[in-house]
């Protein structure tokens, strides 16, 4: 029971340039609630547009989190561009996280 | 002291000897701690608790934080359990949470993705029991007490709420403090189980110990236990309360004179000890019983330790005493190993698994005095005391040959490691030189409660087997004196 906010469909089709997150969440837990406005935030500042976000509730859909074996939440994953790339954590260290999916110093 | 009102629940392990220990069984719909060192047997122990549950109408997870889980797979076939078949039947699941190190860690997380795979496949399968193995590894992520503390009061909460018995494993190597290193999780934990891996002698041997148990009696010693092909088995220990089986009726020792000077011959249930230097006829003596048990359609069951069963066959046949009928007939067993080749606690239970198979009427072991090879004179000592007592609980002859140095000396000398409480009978075997030749001589140095002779009795060893030359020793007789008969 993923909700995307944005785009449906692979990552192959995901538009060159274009990010797509993909963020386990436990529930409205305070550690996920706060992965989410970080996110938010830091897609705001450096990707103008140009991503999707798709949460995914494990406490409702544990399939997807054994498919991507996801253990921890709150759990980001980078699906595209490639390649994969896990964050774990609610995403309060900004300059790891955009260290992590390769964004540092290429934008402003 | 809290009042027991009633016993608590419990899930049989079906572990043999571990149910024992823990007064029935695992506490049941709670948590227990398994903690031990690499290759302590704690996968296999959880394994075995999952797929005899599966057996029992309880499915179970089992959730896997280092191992993948075909390595699991095939650990669980190696003891003869189908895990495959069982995941396709829905009576087990394997969770692989393993981390792939490549995680990036940015802010607080907690555990509740694992419990909602964990709970999603137990709901799948209606999971009654859980394995968490290698929980370490999931606990090293979060780096800091405060927060691995948190996650697992979480997760010890959650395993409660859901109502399945759970064992949790942690590794710990024996030689650092257990008690500091996993302090919370025995505190949580309903009942803690310490399994100890150590090499004692040059052979391993394991011990399992349970330090607590909330709600319950246990037994406090450490229990030996084996891992064999059937997976974890406890030992029985060596009773100091005497639960044997009365001796029996007499049986012939195969040789007439030596019936008549034993007063009708061996007791049956009892346990018989030929003490003799090098080559004075000791297994010939015990194969002559052999034989002859085996020619009545009893079974034997004949541990050697010093020689290959075709060795043993050989050289019985060279002395006429034919063992090959008795094979062919399935009423003799021989079992052979050298003893450095295993721990003293696998010794015990290969001959154990040969007892429960087998079920002889009697039991020969060739010779003790080899025993002492297994390790230390103290696993010799523990390994003869466990089998005497599990072959006279059930009533089992004992046969046991020892070979001595050949220095005068009293019973202590000839039962060698100092075991004479047990043993109920004693011939000594020894050469006799004189100007002409060197002969042998047979002398029944105790038997207890009967009326045996004596006399030291000359013998040979012929090609027909042993005989007694000349007409028998005028007949003296030590009458029989309870508990300790002896030499007058």
């Amino acid at each position: 029971m993923s909700k995307s906010l944005i785009v449906k469909g692979r990552p192959g089709k995901v538009k060159r340039g274009h990010y797509l997150f993909r963020l386990f969440m436990a529930g409205a837990g305070p550690n996920s609630r706060q992965a989410l406005v970080n996110l938010r935030r830091l897609c705001k500042e450096y990707l103008n547009g140009r991503y999707a976000i798709e949460t995914v509730d494990v406490t409702k859909d544990f399939e997807a989190a054994v498919r991507e074996n996801i253990l921890v939440t709150p759990a980001l994953v980078l699906v595209a561009p490639g390649p994969r790339v896990v964050i774990l954590g609610n995403l309060s260290d900004q300059p790891k996280v955009l260290a992590a999916i390769r964004l540092s110093g290429s934008e402003s | 002291m809290p009042q027991r009102c009633r016993p608590i629940p419990k899930v049989p392990t079906q572990v043999p000897g571990l149910d024992e220990v823990l007064e029935g069984g695992l506490p049941r719909g709670r948590t227990t701690l398994v903690s031990g060192g690499p290759g302590s047997g704690k996968t296999v122990l959880g394994l075995e608790f999952l797929c005899r549950g599966a057996a029992a109408g309880e499915p179970g997870v089992f959730v896997t934080f280092e191992e993948g889980a075909k390595a699991i797979r095939r650990n669980a076939m190696s003891m003869g359990y189908d895990l495959p078949a069982l995941e396709k039947a829905g009576k087990v699941a394997i969770v692989e949470a393993r981390f792939d190190g490549e995680e990036v860690l940015s802010g607080e997380f907690d555990i509740l993705g694992l419990l909602s795979i964990v709970g999603g496949q137990a709901r799948k399968i209606r999971a009654r029991r859980i394995m968490l193995d290698a929980l370490d590894v999931l606990l090293r992520i979060f780096g800091d007490l405060r927060r691995e503390r948190n996650e697992l009061y979480r997760l010890h909460e959650w395993l409660v709420k859901q109502g399945m018995t759970s064992i949790l494993s942690v590794k710990a190597h024996s030689g650092e403090d257990m008690a500091s290193q996993y302090e919370f999780l025995e505190y949580m934990a309903d009942c803690v189980i310490r399994l100890d891996h150590r090499v004692v002698g040059q052979v391993a041997t394991r011990r399992l110990r349970v330090i607590k148990y909330r709600g319950s009696g246990f037994g406090t010693n450490e229990y030996p236990y084996v891992i064999g092909e059937h997976g974890v088995i406890l030992i029985p220990v060596s009773k100091t309360e005497l639960t044997h089986q009365p001796l029996g009726p007499k049986i012939s020792s195969g040789l007439t004179r030596l019936d008549a000077m034993l007063d009708g011959g061996y007791r049956r249930a009892s346990c018989i000890l030929i003490a003799g230097t090098s080559g004075t006829g000791k297994t010939t003596l015990a194969s002559t019983f052999a034989r002859a048990a085996c020619h009545r359609g009893q079974k034997v069951l004949y541990l050697n330790f010093e020689e290959s069963q075709e060795a043993m066959v050989a050289g019985m046949c060279s002395a006429g005493i034919d063992l090959r009928a008795a094979l062919r007939a399935r009423k003799l067993l021989v079992q052979t190993a050298l003893p450095e080749a295993l721990g003293s606690d696998n010794h015990l239970l290969r001959a154990l698994e040969a007892i429960d198979t087998f079920k002889p009427d009697h039991m020969i072991v060739d010779a003790i005095s080899a025993c002492v090879r297994m390790g230390s004179e103290r696993a010799a000592f523990d390994y003869l005391m466990r089998l005497v007592s599990v072959v006279k609980e059930r009533g089992i002859t004992c046969i046991l040959t020892n070979q001595i140095s050949g220095m005068v000396g009293g019973d202590e000398e000839l039962s060698g490691i100092g075991f004479s409480s047990v043993v109920d009978a004693v011939i000594q075997l020894r050469f006799v030189e004189t100007d002409e030749e060197i002969g042998r001589k047979l002398l029944v140095v105790k038997s207890r409660g009967a009326a045996h002779s004596n006399r030291r009795q000359p013998f040979i060893i012929t090609g027909q087997g042993i005989q007694f030359p000349g007409s028998p020793p005028p007949s003296g007789r030590v009458r029989p004196s309870g508990r300790k008969g002896g030499r007058k």
